[in-house]
């Protein structure tokens, strides 16, 4: 039994390590899409998430924390193309602002301002078009 | 007299003119290539890393909540 015990223990310890693990990036999802919803945190050009003004201390974990798992995955599809993450980050920061930037959802372009998607298609910089939006 | 012969002067001068504005309009257009290139090189980035930026949003739905 204690041998039993010994085994479980573990594993219990595990699956709740894992589902702590879990739970954190879905309850972080929620706060980005209801931040973005109030249109204080949106898509950049460089393909990071921002904050528009202040935000609360959640917000802002939140992002960051997302912002450092997007920074792992560019960082991995550059190593694997023989890219520099920022150039994979602003191929991709194309790609969200094309497609995953709702109207009435804020976005921002460089260094500029802060604006709101209207109706129609947002304005990507230059470099995007070749990417055939 | 005279001044027919300067107005003929006059007449060729001024395809000299249009050769020498020809040439100053060939100096003009440096600036704007070296931009272009630019741009160029970012567009060819662009377009060697766009599927792979499609396929990294498909596959991590999770790093890009809506």
């Amino acid at each position: 039994m204690t041998r039993l015990i010994r085994i479980i223990a573990p594993l219990a310890g595990l699956a709740a390590f894992a589902a702590l693990g879990a739970a954190p990036a879905q309850a972080q999802d929620a706060v980005i899409s209801a931040a973005k919803a109030a249109g204080t945190v949106g898509e950049q050009s460089d393909g990071y998430l921002g904050i528009k003004g202040s935000v609360s201390a959640d917000v802002r974990q939140a992002v960051d924390a997302l912002n450092i798992r997007r920074r792992a995955a560019y960082t991995d599809l550059a190593s694997r193309r023989n890219a520099t993450v920022q150039d994979v980050a602003a191929v991709t920061g194309c790609q969200t602002l094309a497609s995953r930037v709702s109207q009435g959802q804020i976005y921002r372009i460089g260094n500029g301002d802060w604006q709101v998607k209207g109706a129609g298609p947002i304005t990507l910089p230059d470099y995007c078009a070749a990417a055939g939006h | 007299m005279r001044l027919w012969t300067r107005s003929g002067q006059g007449m060729l001068a001024l395809p000299l003119v249009m050769l020498a504005g020809g040439c100053i309009q060939v100096r003009a257009p440096e600036k704007p290539i070296e931009i272009n290139l630019n741009v160029k090189i970012q567009q060819e980035v662009v377009v060697r890393l766009q599927q792979d930026a499609k396929d990294l949003i498909d596959n991590n739905p999770e790093l890009f909540p809506q």
